[in-house]
């Protein structure tokens, strides 16, 4: 196979020429979108989709998932924002809880699901409910704001120089979601633990029988993606004004849409993480861009699904031509 | 060893919801002192004579030095809250209750303070009538099922009625069936569920929600009456409705819209009503001279998210906002009224004067952000419920459906709020975090 090809045929070659389309498709026809501002808002609102996608990038490409993350960053971002409301809690101390319970919750998942044999579909629909549950009992909360102490936090994804109309604002937080997209590329390719997760997704019982402790290896990658889901959350909590309780179902399919869209497969055992970073944009892309074409609402959500079957589609008849190769 | 393990995440689990539950019910104590909504309730019912020596004798104990102070500031605040046919009205008056009831109350969940608020009118109204209540909720207002069960439950018990806030009015339908058999008569408030089947509702206290978006339209005509009138090219009017399906957000989508437009065109300008289909249309039958939007001067541009989360509800508000013939936008409920404050977060537009430019935000309900943005001047005002007084009258609707009379349905208004008026009487104890 000749390198050329081989770069037309990737899928996030294809997934990067659809959101220079969308884009370009989006300034033509919206005066709006062209403005800095709403493209700063759309990098707002991608982040925690970026992070949480990263995180379950690992658990799909073991051919399990994780339900959990969504209502699980919700939970998170609350209880650490109550402690941070009702206790003086620093808001750095309340940023690694978000962490720590989401490494907990993702803890819980693995053994579930690596220890104890249960499907990961059941097992993470169950800590979703659980995550829900837990976010109904804590009354809607604010992290502080910009202005308020403790509100540096926000600095973290995005930068403001000045106030007011003519503040600059500059968008680090998408360098610190390419920084992690590299960390964590790095990490499924080129450590045991990421070569392991890719084996367990692809031939589990060849793992098992050439004597790697899978259970290990397994349970990491749900920890990992319970990790990512509590930096979401922070990320979450940067940009909602208000965390609602009992929110947060259906956010978590944004992020395995994108993980999708970006060329994971769907039964596992292979994909990358920046794939998974231009999967999630187009996601984003048509959630937060739709509306500034005048789409209406249903048609965001029709779009988003056809874009979907179209990238599951380029999955499945990649594998027939593999298989026919072999 | 797989024990241990589980036993470890188990108990990690336990010691968090643990944290939760402690976080919300630290939480849940508001700032309002009991003082002050004894004189919100004078203020908003000045019909009913007896009530306010009642309240005061009940919220004596609590606060016992602020209350008379209190109750003679509102006075002169009477004026800042709603119209005067939100008073009471005079079937409340003189009410007795002919035995010590205790009514089933189901609220859509004890979250937030809003509903704390309306517990605190209720328990006002127990007070003064000699009659108690016991209230469920589901752990939050999307577990429909939950409630169902509540409310299914309570009607098991044969009650004298029941108080009831439906979080999906549809899913009720059976259960109100059944109490109609049974003869126990339901008050809805806070939300009314519009085909209840015969003699279950016998009056339903609620939130007037085409008046609430009417008020909200007049506040902010205020504010853009100059520039409208002043300006040479067409400018743009904003509204951010979290759904089209919800009863409650079309009335107040199309009150405001209604009102906006009648204002509007009483000054001779031509209104052109667009976005979301189901406003549009609604807005073209009730107003036949709509133009379209080429010839308009002034353009209402209605938008609804794909769903009903604060994200979409901000990229909603900021596709409204990023145009540059915008003027002013509102929020119908808190997560559109927060969506457009997220908005602005990047594009520092809103402001409290439309000459020099500013774009006037309106919003909905309350909560911290709101309040805060509100206070500092970044919103120009919102409209607030009153769950204080939906919660008040619907014990004092129970007790006399209890007693055999009959009640007729009894709307509560919404209060316009801006920096000026929010720490007034009369509104703060509505203001929940």
């Amino acid at each position: 196979m000749t390198k050329k090809k081989s770069i037309i045929t990737d899928q996030r070659f294809i997934v990067l020429l659809v959101i220079i389309a969308l884009v370009v498709i989006y300034m033509i026809f919206s005066p709006e979108f062209r403005q800095y501002s709403s493209i700063l808002s759309m990098l707002d609102f991608s982040y925690y989709d970026i992070l949480m996608a990263i995180g379950v990038t690992f658990p799909l490409i073991t051919a399990g998932v994780d339900l959990s993350i969504g209502t699980g960053m919700v939970c998170y971002a609350l209880v650490a924002g109550r402690l941070v409301r009702d206790y003086n809690c620093p808001v750095l101390v309340a940023m690694l809880i978000c962490v720590l319970f989401g490494a907990i919750v993702g803890l819980a998942n693995g053994t579930l699901i690596g220890v104890m044999g249960l499907p990961p579909f059941l097992a993470t629909l169950c800590t979703c409910m659980i995550t829900r549950g837990i976010s109904s009992m804590v009354m809607a909360t604010p992290w502080p704001t910009n202005k308020q102490p403790g509100g540096w936090f926000h600095s973290i994804f995005k930068l403001t120089f000045g106030t007011g109309r003519n503040a600059l604002k500059l968008p680090v937080g998408f360098l610190v979601c390419v920084a992690l997209v590299l960390l964590m590329e790095f990490v499924l390719n080129h450590t045991k633990f990421g070569r392991y997760t890719i084996a367990i997704g692809s031939n589990k019982e060849a793992l098992m029988l050439s004597g790697v402790n899978v259970k290990i290896y397994h349970v990491m990658a749900y920890v990992v993606c319970g990790i990512f889901a509590g930096l979401a959350a922070i990320a979450y909590a940067a940009v909602v004004p208000t965390v609602q309780p009992g929110t947060g179902a259906g956010l978590e399919l944004d992020a395995i849409g994108g993980v999708f869209v970006g060329g994971v497969s769907a039964t596992g055992g292979y994909g990358s993480v920046i794939g998974t970073l231009v999967g999630v944009f187009v996601i984003v892309l048509l959630k937060t861009g739709l509306p500034y074409v005048g789409l209406q609402a249903n048609w965001q959500q029709i779009i988003t699904g056809i874009v979907l079957i179209g990238a599951v589609m380029i999955d499945v008849a990649k594998r027939r031509r593999m298989a026919k190769e072999q | 060893m797989k024990k241990k393990l589980l036993a470890t995440i188990l108990s990690a689990a336990m010691v968090m919801s643990l944290l939760a539950g402690c976080g919300g019910t630290a939480a849940s104590e508001p700032a309002a002192a009991p003082a002050e909504e004894a004189a919100a309730t004078e203020e908003a019912a000045p019909a009913e004579e007896a009530a306010p020596a009642e309240e005061a004798a009940a919220t004596e104990e609590a606060a016992p030095t602020e209350e008379a102070a209190a109750t003679e500031e509102a006075a002169p605040a009477a004026t800042a809250g709603g119209s005067g046919e939100y008073t009471g009205g005079t079937q409340f008056d003189g009410v007795t209750a002919k035995e010590a009831y205790k009514f089933p109350v189901d609220v859509k969940s004890f979250q937030s303070t809003y509903w704390q608020a309306a517990l605190k009118g209720m328990d006002m109204a127990k007070e003064e009538l000699g009659v108690d209540y016991d209230a469920h909720g589901p752990n939050s207002e999307s577990d429909i099922a939950d409630q169902v069960n509540m409310l299914n439950s309570d009607i098991n018990s044969n009650p004298p009625g029941i108080a009831l806030a439906a979080c999906d009015t549809s899913s009720v339908l059976d259960s109100l069936k059944e109490c109609a058999d049974k003869k126990i008569p339901v008050v809805c408030f806070d939300t009314g569920v519009a085909d209840a089947p015969e003699g279950s509702v016998v009056a339903t206290v609620a939130t007037d929600n085409t008046q609430a978006g009417e008020v909200a339209a007049e506040n902010m005509y205020k504010a853009i009456k100059d520039v409208i009138a002043k300006a040479e090219s067409p400018v743009r009017i904003g509204e951010v409705n979290q759904d089209a399906t919800a009863l409650n957000i079309q009335q107040r989508g199309m009150g405001f819209v209604n009102k906006m437009t009648d204002l509007i065109e009483a000054d001779g300008k031509k209104v052109a009503v667009v976005g979301n289909e189901f406003y549009a249309n609604e807005a073209k039958k009730a107003h036949s001279d709509l133009v379209d939007e080429a010839s308009a001067d002034v353009v209402i541009e209605v938008s609804v998210p794909a769903q009903t989360t604060v994200e979409l509800c901000s990229t909603a508000a900021q596709a409204i906002m990023s145009k540059s013939d915008t003027i002013a936008i509102f929020g119908s409920n808190q997560t559109a009224a927060e969506g457009v404050l997220a908005a602005d977060a990047n594009l520092s537009l809103l402001g409290s004067d439309a000459a020099a430019g500013d774009v006037i935000g309106v919003g909905f309900d309350a909560g911290s952000i709101i309040k805060g943005a509100i206070e500092d001047g970044t919103m120009y005002g919102a409209v607030t419920q009153s769950p204080l007084m939906m919660g008040y009258y619907a014990i004092y609707a129970l007790t006399m459906a209890a007693n055999g009379d009959k009640v007729e349905d009894f709307p509560t208004a919404g209060y316009w709020y801006d920096a000026s008026n929010m720490n007034d009487p009369t509104i703060a104890p509505n203001l929940y975090d």
